[in-house]
Formats: structure tokens, sequence, C-alpha cells
């Protein structure tokens, strides 16, 4: 009798668990609007009926973004998304899937079949590495007068990386410049930013004076550094074209890079801890802290660290400076942004496209801003955060765009070369013609 | 016995079907994609191009990947001597019967239930940090301004770094395994032994280590196994790009398949799958070798 009782209790433990198993359930995403009722065909994975509706009559749009539900650009996504179902009745069917979920997983799930119709990452990834999945948007552009009140440049990269046509839309737009602390810039005396090469020495100078530590990086952003002055010299595809082909000797220009760098070192303008830093270090510690004055970073620092620096850190910027006989001025830096872009298989993009809308445009734009510390993809939002302020000059007067450290990481099995050798070149353990020799070396 | 049959085929059936859809269907996807150049880890067999061992060929020409194997060699060697010395001893001090025995186990099994992001950020912001960090006031402590003066994650230390920070975090799983292979060991041995007046050292070389020959084994395997899949710590001591000191093959196949840093780069699963051949291969060697060197079937208790 025992022995039934514990098998009958057993197989409804089973039972039981097998049932919630197959059920919907919660997933770990965290996800907003419902799956579709019963009696339609539906799509495993996301619930979705195959045209897009369910059975409340509205449709239903999914949606895969790369930020955290716990972040102030998640939170006013979902804000944005909320009101669009709020207004429009359709659902939304929102996960946050991080950046590495994204990055690893959306285009498995795509040729999977999966169906996803709006997503959002860098411009570069999306319009490169994705480009095949994606919806042209010109006609929906066109139609919602998009462009009136969208950032012209941002639009025209868009366009670049996708080979002509518009197939994502900017947000959350950014830009890589070199970001100082205004306070140790008055400090020392310093009136006026640096626009060319020799001013930023006097730069340096005038802070080494003061008894401040002119510059500082950290591992991970080191290589942009050696990009951008060698992309002032010859340009961002000249950069490509030594990284990729290994014309490390060959191209004199390293060698003049290098020599800059050797100076900077010898005089000691960078931190003594400049080799050691791991990212976050030299950012949140060196930069927020106040104990160094400048950092070649793009224009998300100041939310990075803002609670490191309070909210009383007067931030300024400045465009990398030119250099003597360089084919690109402070006119070009790196600049984009993040995208959402619409599946081409799907049945919802006028919906999607309307989501978009919501995100990049007036109130939700506006709160993205503020609420992020980041600068507004809708032309109309003039009002940037304070904590960038300094910024918008730079990216007004930016007419050429340089990829990702202008090109310096273009090749994957030479970035954590260039890396090792241009912290020891900034820390001073190397010199310049070292420098060249060890890449030339490494290349081949 | 014909009824038993139906209830073999029965039984087995479901378990056959799952073994072969989940472990032995993408092994051989993975060799066969070793040969072909493929964009994305999805894409239809149509889109890959044949490339014979080209991959192969491009890796072991390819400096960063040979610097990646070269690292993994020396975590998996120079850490496994410490790790299993520092575990064998820590095991037979917990299981000569001294107090607290319970606490210690714990404590030195500890950072194994922690996780691998928050030790490797005590690491590098605390106990590494130039300014105000354990290691350099430490030394300071006791006049060793020199060791003082070591900025631990350069490119100089970085790997060392690297490598204390891991193996810390691995002596207490290889520890409780050693333990439950001593304990097992009858004390009928020991009280012989010391009767017949064998020391304490003497009783470990000669009763306990060659009892304790198969426990070696799982070990090694273990850690080898865990070594080759190196990468969470390597991608923690060098975020967004990776590091000539810290990069594993592990690493250098996520940046073939998923892409590296910021940039976007050529992706190329099929050079991913030839790195994760060459792994395996590396654990099968090390898995046969263990298996020639250390015989454990000679002896019976």
């Amino acid at each position: 009798m025992k022995k039934k009782l514990l098998s009958l209790l057993l197989c409804t433990a089973m039972a039981v668990s097998m049932l919630t198993g197959c059920g919907s359930g919660g997933s770990k995403d965290s996800t907003t609007g419902t799956t579709a009722d019963s009696g339609k065909t539906t799509d495993n994975t996301t619930g979705k009926t195959t045209d897009g509706s369910d059975a409340a009559g509205g449709k239903t749009i999914v949606y895969w973004s790369m930020w955290e539900a716990t972040e102030p650009q998640g939170k006013v996504i979902q804000e944005a998304v909320n009101t669009y179902m709020a207004d429009t009745g359709n659902k939304v069917d929102l996960q946050f899937k991080g950046r590495t979920g994204i990055r690893e997983g959306l285009q498995p799930a795509l040729d999977a079949g999966t169906g996803i119709d709006l997503f959002d990452e860098d411009i570069d990834r999306v319009n490169g590495t994705w480009g095949s999945y994606l919806y042209d948007l010109e006609a929906l552009a066109k139609d919602a007068d998009y462009e009136a009140t969208a950032n012209a440049g941002l639009i025209a990269a868009c366009r670049e990386a996708a080979g002509g046509t518009l197939k994502s839309i900017p947000y959350q737009p950014n830009i890589f410049a070199f970001f100082y602390n205004q306070s140790l810039f008055d400090q020392a005396g310093i009136t006026e930013v640096p626009k060319t090469w020799s001013e930023f020495l006097t730069v340096c100078e005038k802070l080494k004076a003061a008894g401040i530590t002119p510059l500082t990086s950290d591992d991970a952003y080191i290589n942009t550094n050696f990009g951008y002055h060698l992309a002032r010299l010859i340009g961002n595809d000249g950069v490509e074209k030594v990284v990729t082909e290994g014309l490390w000797a060959e191209e004199p220009a390293v060698l003049k890079v290098a020599q800059a760098y050797e100076e900077l070192a010898t005089k000691g303008y960078f931190s003594e801890y400049v080799e050691s830093n791991v990212w976050p270090n030299g950012q949140n510690v060196e930069l927020a802290l106040g104990e160094v004055a400048m950092y070649l970073n793009g224009s998300w620092l100041p939310n990075e660290v803002k609670d490191m620096t309070g909210p009383d850190f007067k931030w300024g910027c400045f465009s990398y400076p030119a250099l003597e006989g360089g084919v690109n001025g402070t006119e070009a830096s790196n600049f984009g942004a993040q995208v959402l872009a619409i599946n081409k298989d799907s049945k919802v993009a006028k919906e999607a496209f309307d989501i978009i809308k919501y995100i990049t445009k007036g109130e939700f734009d506006k709160k993205l801003s503020v609420d992020s510390v980041g600068i507004p993809a809708d032309s109309s939002n003039a009002e940037w955060p304070q904590m960038l302020a300094a910024v918008k000059p730079v990216l007004d007067s930016t007419t050429v765009r340089y990829t990702w450290a202008a090109g310096a990481e273009q090749n994957p099995d030479m970035t954590p070369v260039i890396k090792e050798n241009f912290l020891k070149l900034c820390g001073g353990s190397i010199t310049a013609q070292q420098f060249v020799d060890n890449m030339e070396a490494a290349s081949k | 016995m014909k009824k038993n049959k139906t209830m073999i085929v029965c039984f087995l059936l479901p378990a056959l079907v799952f073994f072969i859809l989940i472990f032995l269907y993408p092994i051989c996807r993975t060799i066969l994609m070793s040969f072909f150049k493929i964009e994305g880890v999805t894409d239809a067999v149509s889109k890959w191009s044949f490339v014979g061992l080209g991959n192969f060929n491009k890796l072991f020409h390819t400096s960063l990947f040979v610097t990646s194997l070269w690292n993994i060699f020396r975590i998996w060697f120079i850490g496994g001597l410490a790790v299993m010395a520092l575990a064998l001893l820590f095991a037979v001090i917990l299981t000569s019967g001294i107090r607290f025995k319970s606490f210690f186990r714990a404590a030195i099994y500890m950072p194994n239930v922690v996780s691998a992001v928050a030790l490797a950020t005590m690491w590098l912001q605390y106990v590494y940090n130039p300014r105000f960090g354990l290691f350099k006031s430490f030394f300071e402590t006791i006049h060793l301004d020199k060791l003082a003066a070591i900025q631990w994650t350069d490119n100089e230390h970085k790997f060392w770094a690297l490598l204390i920070a891991y193996c810390f975090g691995m002596v207490g799983y290889h520890m409780l395994i050693f333990a439950s292979g001593i304990e097992r060991i009858s004390s009928e041995y020991f009280e012989a032994a010391t009767l017949d007046g064998a020391g304490k050292v003497k009783q470990f070389l000669h009763v306990t280590l060659p009892l304790i020959k198969g426990v070696f084994k799982t070990n090694i395997t273990m850690w080898s196994v865990t070594s080759a899949g190196f990468f969470v710590w390597s991608q923690l001591f060098s975020t967004v790009t990776a590091d000539t000191k810290t990069i594993t093959p592990m690493v250098y196949m996520y940046m073939q398949v998923f892409g590296a840093g910021n940039s976007v780069t050529e992706h190329n699963a099929g050079m991913g799958a030839a790195v994760g051949i060459i792994l395996s291969l590396c654990v099968v060697l090390v898995f046969t070798l263990c298996n020639q060197l250390i015989r454990d079937d000679d002896l019976e208790f």
C-alpha cells in the first residue's frame, strides 16, 4: 500500500513538473506584452502569430534590445514601448538581451527563423555583420518625413554603412574625442583647447607645471590614441592598410606616431600607471577622481563615471589635434550611434518603424538623453545634458567619419600586439624605434 | 529473451537518439566546419567555402594564436604543478585529523562558490592595485620595496597576475578530490605502517601516494579540461580587446566566431571550429599520456 502511494505521489510529481516545464512560464529575459491566444498558428519561440496579429486584433512586434532592463537606456526604452502599446493597442514583446546576448544570439536566432521584428546594436555591426537581414527603410522614413528632425550626419553615416541606402535609424549618438577635467585646466591657467599638436604639447606642459598629470588611458582604449594619430597623418584607410597589410616599417608615418608618443612619455605627460591600467582603472580612478586631466574616449564617458565624479565635475571636450602635413584635421573623428533596424522578413515593419519613432523622437529621445547623459538624436531636442555641453561644438564641426579607433583595430590578430607595444611606449618602457621593430616583427 | 530485447531497445532508444543529436552531430559538424570558411556560425552549408586544411595552416602561422597556445600551455603546466602541489598538501593536512577540519575545508573551497567576476574584480582592483593594493602594502610592510613597486597588471607581470588569481580559486576544488581519495584508504594501512616504524613523511610517500594514483589521473584530466576551456578569467583580465599575455585559444576562437573588440572585423566560424578541434586533440593527448604514464591498476585495496 505504501509503495502504491509512493509511486502515485512520484507520478503526480513527475506529471506536474513536466507540465510546468512545457508551459510557457516566465523566461529569464524580461518581457513585456503577451503571447498570442489559441486559435492561430503560433511561432513557438515568440508566441507570435504568422501574420503578426494576435487574437485581440492588434499586432505583436518582437523587439530584441542590446540593453539590460536595469540600465537607464533600457528603462526609457521600456517606457517608450509601454506608451506605444497604450496608444496603439499593439503589443510589443520587448526582450533585453544585453551586449553579448545580441552579439552572440541575434544572427543564429534570425537564421533559425525566430520572429524578431526590431533590434538594435552598434551602427557598424548592424549594417556590416547583419547587413543582409535588414529591411530597407527609405520608403518608411520618407513617408514619415523622418529626416526633417534627424541628425543629417548620422543618417548619412547609416546610409554609408549600409552601402548607400537607409537600413537603420540612429539613436544615442556618440563621438570619440579628448575629454578633460575643466577645473584642472582652469587651475593650470589653460583658457583655450588645443587645435594643433604643438598647442597640445603646450597644454600638457602647463598642466605638468601645475603639478597635474596631463594624460592617461586604459588598456581597452589605448589603441585609439595610436589610430587617431596615424589617421591624422594618413587617413582612416591608410591606417587600415598599415594594420592589415603589416606596413609597420614601410609606412614612415608609423614611426612619426611612435616618436610623438615617445616624447609624451619621456616628458612625463602620461600617468605613471598607464602601463598597468586595466579598464576601467584609468577612467574611473585617475580621470574621474581628478588625478589626471585628459583621456581620449567616447561621449559615453561622463555617464559611465558619473557616480565617481559627482554632479559638479566640469567636463570639457576637444577633437584630436591636427598634425602638420596630415591629411585630416580636427574635422575628422569617430562618431556613430546605436541604431535600430528592422528584420527584412518582418510582417509588421510599419509598426516597428512607429516604435523607432517613439524611441528616437520627441519626449522619449529627450528622456533617453537626460537619463543616460547622452546626445539626443532628434534635432528638435536642442538642449543637451549639461555634462555634454562641451561635446556639441565638437560633434557639430565633425564632417569626416573615422571608423572605430580610426581603423587601428581592423586586424584582430594585431590588435593585442598594438596594445601591448603602445602601452609600453606610453609608459616609457620602449623607444619609438623599438615600437616599430616589434610591430614589424609580430606582423611577419 | 525476445521480450527483454524489445525492452532494451525501448529504454535505450531515447538516450541513443539524444546522444546522437546532442553529442555526435555537433562533433561531426564541428569537424566538418573546420575545413571550410564560414562567415556566420549558423550559415547554411551552401554558403560554406571549402579551404581544406587552410584554417589549420593559417592558425599555426598566426603569431597571436601561437602565443595563445603558449599561454595555455603555461597555465596548464605551471598552474597545474602549483595547484596540484597545494591541493595535495592541504588534502594531506586536512585528512591528518586536525581540529576544525570542516572549517578549513570550507574556507579553502570558498573561492569556488564565489563568482569569477567578483573574484577577478577583487584581484584587479584591490590585490594588484599599484596605489593601495594588498601586495603593495604587504611588501612595503616587510620592506621589500622592489616587490612593492611591481605593477602587477602591466604587460610584463600580467600573465603571472592572472595565473596567481586563477590558481587561488582552483586549489579548493582539487583539494576536495584528493581528500576524498585519501579518506578512502583504510586506516589499517597507516596503523600497520606506524607499527613498522614509518613516520608521517614515509607513510605519505609509500602508502598514501601509491594508493591515490587514480585520483591523480582524475585531477590531471579535470585540470586539463578546465584549462583547455580557459576563457572567463582571460576576458576579465583584458576586457574589450584581447591581450598578448592573457589570450587563450578559447578567446581566439570567440574573436573568430563573434568578432573582436569594438571593431567590426571579419568572422570565420570555420577557423573557430579548427581551434576547437586543436583543443580537443590536446586534451585527448594529455589523457592518453596520463593513462600510459600513471598506471593505477597494479594495486588493489
